[in-house]
């Protein structure tokens, strides 16, 4: 018998006999059996071929099958929790960020003054920042010119011309006397009232 | 063409196999029920008589054990094809290592043989299941998964670590050796 000259008519016979073709692909293959004779033959050896595999092959037990699979991975049930633990886990992060913002901000703030402390002199009475006796302040009164005419809130810089020359007429007429106990060597400052001079 | 049918296939495979990541057990039943039948056939085929089942189950949970490694550019029966065609080659070379050690037993082929010859009672059937049992064994797992399992020669060509071109030669020339045995016989 001559083999059929129709190559891919010939390569689709495995599907037309396992059935996978479309039904205008059936249809046509259908046609072309009727007139070719090896073709007729190929698949009644195709379908013997099909015959004995289904007759050696012996039944599967798929419950026995699937019960040795291992478990599914879940991963909907374990994604939940994991989500919980992530959120959880920023929030204390970004509470943490907050309270060290916090905390850094008060302490710049509180200790700016320090630092320079002719930008809180807003008041006529100041602590001055002498070297001594940590028990023993000195009370310095400042002049009614420069209560009235001057603002100590902010630095030396920021003082005009005029300011620093009546700054620095007022401290000439600055007065310290020595402690009428000289154990105590406590100074005191005396500021004369508007004094220009001595 | 089968190629939708095959599409339709993958389709659905791939949504089993999603469902069965997203913890529905049902779903690796219904994927066993859809490929267990097809790999025994393969299995049986290719001489694996005994222990088909033990066979196709290591073939399942294989599978399974490693589906992250499944890539959907081939469907999923080619991929279990795949896996089984490894398993059985392991076998092979463990029994062919024990045959080594064990003297054979020349009788065990024939009782083989004839009880094969009583289940294939069928005169035709029996003809062409000894036609397709003289062909090279390349030649008959291409024959056997073109034919029995309606496979396309690119998937085909993945099962056997082949080319497409090289497994459509194949299949031809076992088609054309079985014709001349049953005409000859």
């Amino acid at each position: 018998m001559t083999e059929c000259p129709d190559g891919l008519m010939r390569d689709q016979l495995p599907e037309y006999v396992h059935g996978t073709l479309s039904a205008d692909a059936a249809a046509r293959v259908d046609r072309h059996l009727e007139g070719c004779a090896s073709c007729r033959h190929e698949v009644v050896v195709l379908k013997s071929v099909r015959a004995v595999a289904a007759l050696r092959t012996p039944a599967v037990d798929v419950s026995a099958i699937v019960a040795a699979l291992p478990a599914p991975p879940a991963r909907v049930l374990v994604l939940e929790p994991r989500s919980r633990r992530f959120t959880v886990r920023h929030w204390q992060y970004a509470a943490a960020a907050v309270l060290v913002l916090a905390v850094g901000t008060t302490t710049m703030w509180r200790a700016a003054p320090v630092a320079d402390p002719m930008r809180v002199a807003d008041s006529a009475t100041v602590v001055a920042p002498l070297p001594l006796a940590a028990d023993t302040p000195v009370a310095v009164a400042l002049p009614a010119a420069v209560r009235d005419g001057m603002s100590l809130g902010g630095g030396l810089s920021d003082l005009s011309v005029a300011d620093l020359q009546a700054l620095l007429i007022q401290m000439d007429s600055v007065k310290i006397l020595p402690s009428r106990d000289p154990a105590s060597m406590t100074p005191v400052i005396e500021v004369k009232e508007g004094g220009k001079s001595e | 063409m089968g190629a939708s049918t095959r599409d339709d296939d993958a389709t659905v495979d791939l949504a089993l196999i999603a469902r069965w990541k997203a913890g529905d057990q049902r779903a690796a039943t219904e994927i066993v029920q859809r490929h267990a039948q097809p790999l025994a056939r393969f299995a049986a085929s290719h001489g694996a008589r005994d222990g088909v089942d033990e066979l196709v189950q290591d073939t399942f949970v294989r599978a399974f054990n490693s589906i992250e490694h499944f890539r959907a550019d081939a469907s999923l029966r080619t991929w279990l094809f795949t896996i089984l065609k490894r398993l059985m080659l392991d076998r092979q070379r463990a029994e062919r290592r024990q045959r080594n050690q064990v003297e054979l037993d020349e009788g065990h082929a024939v009782q083989e043989f004839n009880a094969l010859d009583g289940l294939v009672a069928d005169e035709m059937l029996g003809r062409v299941h000894a036609a397709v049992e003289r062909l090279s064994p390349l030649q008959k797992e291409v024959f056997t998964l073109r034919v029995t399992e309606g496979m396309a020669y690119a998937d085909i060509a993945r099962v056997v670590e082949s080319t497409e071109g090289a497994c459509r030669v194949h299949y031809h020339n076992a088609m054309r050796a079985i014709k001349e045995f049953l005409s000859n016989d």
